[in-house]
């Protein structure tokens, strides 16, 4: 699910970096603006490094590998903090691992950090009500929100020379194999909201 | 009558190898080095019924040639005999890579992919990222104290 090089033109991987930027911008600004900026430095670390690995837990299902995303746990556990953290989490995975790649940093960062963004808005409009429901929300639809990013993304730089009918039916199927993944995802996010919230309330994050 | 049709004949057969010789299938054999390449996903899924495009070392922006990869992400193709470094991408789905094949000029071929790490020097890399948060997390915890403690 991260675009790797040379598969989008140039003036798109630049137009990612730009809005990765002002994306980041954004965030950090609002990050500073937090009464205690420094306080969830330490699970915004941690998570970056969970984010980090989720990349290799991978689901063989063709035409492509399906592997854990985390968009929306990252988006509802850390806020704002998302943002920097899955710049961070890209950055790694696409020097280490090769998933993903240097030239496509910025347009991925944009295709996770914004689902993240939303799932963060759900869970602080409907958390305190319906905290099962809104976790559930925030995790199957971030997967959801990434998708149609990365489709929207893929099909807007489809070089000339390719058969576009061909790629269309691929991406189908993509799009197909990743829906259990929302599942998984949502309810990834719903049994660690549950867990903080017997084990650790105080951890539980609130706006 | 007789001597009339062995003319015929005659005629005939010295006119009729010339419309049968542009029916004739005329085949020519030569040995060439083909470059077959393997595409496949990181989890080990070949990347099959994928798009392949080959650009020549003369020309990067557009293709030489295409095709498609078979049913175990295999795909051949034998390249003109130009020296330089020849890439090929396979896509899917907005999933690729690039191959680069160095062909010399005597003729032999070396080919450059990039490996993918094993799951030893994946454990490795997860372990020294997840130390570097688990630093990172205590550093800040560490100011965090230090400065409640001063205040």
């Amino acid at each position: 699910m991260h675009l790797p090089d040379g598969i989008v033109p140039v003036s798109m991987a630049l137009a990612g970096y730009g809005a990765s930027a002002a994306l980041a911008g954004l965030a950090l600004a609002r990050i500073r603006a937090l009464p205690d900026p420094q306080g969830q430095v330490p699970r915004a670390a941690m998570l970056t490094a969970v984010f980090f690995a989720a990349s290799l837990v991978a689901v063989p299902v063709p035409p492509a590998s399906v592997h854990l995303l985390l968009a929306g746990l990252m988006g509802v556990l850390l806020g704002w903090f998302a943002v920097p953290a899955i710049l961070v989490g890209l950055f790694l995975q696409a020097v280490l691992f090769g998933h993903g790649g240097i030239t496509t940093l910025g347009l991925n960062a944009v295709i996770l950090g914004l689902p993240a963004l939303m799932a963060h808005a759900v869970w602080r409009l409907a958390g305190r009500r319906w905290p099962d429901l809104a976790g559930f929300v925030a995790g199957a639809g971030a997967v959801l929100a990434v998708l149609a990013l990365f489709v929207a993304i893929v099909l807007a730089g489809l070089p000339v020379a390719l058969d576009p009918g061909a790629e269309r039916m691929a991406l189908g199927a993509l799009v197909l194999a990743h829906l259990p993944l929302a599942l998984a995802e949502g309810m990834i996010v719903l049994a660690v909201l549950r867990l903080l919230r017997r084990m650790e309330p105080r951890l539980l994050p609130h706006g | 009558m007789t001597r009339g049709y062995r003319l015929a004949a005659f005629a005939l057969c010295l006119a009729a190898p010339v419309p049968a010789l542009s029916h004739a299938a005329l085949v020519t054999a030569e040995t060439a080095t083909a470059i077959r390449l393997q595409a496949g996903y990181d989890t080990g899924d070949p990347m099959a019924h994928a798009q392949v495009r080959i650009y020549a070392p003369d020309d990067p922006a557009r293709p030489w040639g295409q095709g498609v990869t078979d049913r175990e992400g295999g795909f051949e193709f034998i390249p003109d005999p130009l020296p330089g470094r020849w890439s090929v991408q396979v896509r899917q789905a907005g999933h690729g890579a690039m191959a680069y094949v160095e062909v010399g000029a005597a003729g032999p071929v070396s080919l450059s992919t990039a490996t993918r790490p094993d799951r030893v020097q994946q454990a490795v890399m997860v372990a020294l990222v997840a130390w570097g948060a688990l630093g990172t997390a205590l550093f800040a915890l560490r100011k965090r104290g230090r400065g409640d403690a001063s205040s």
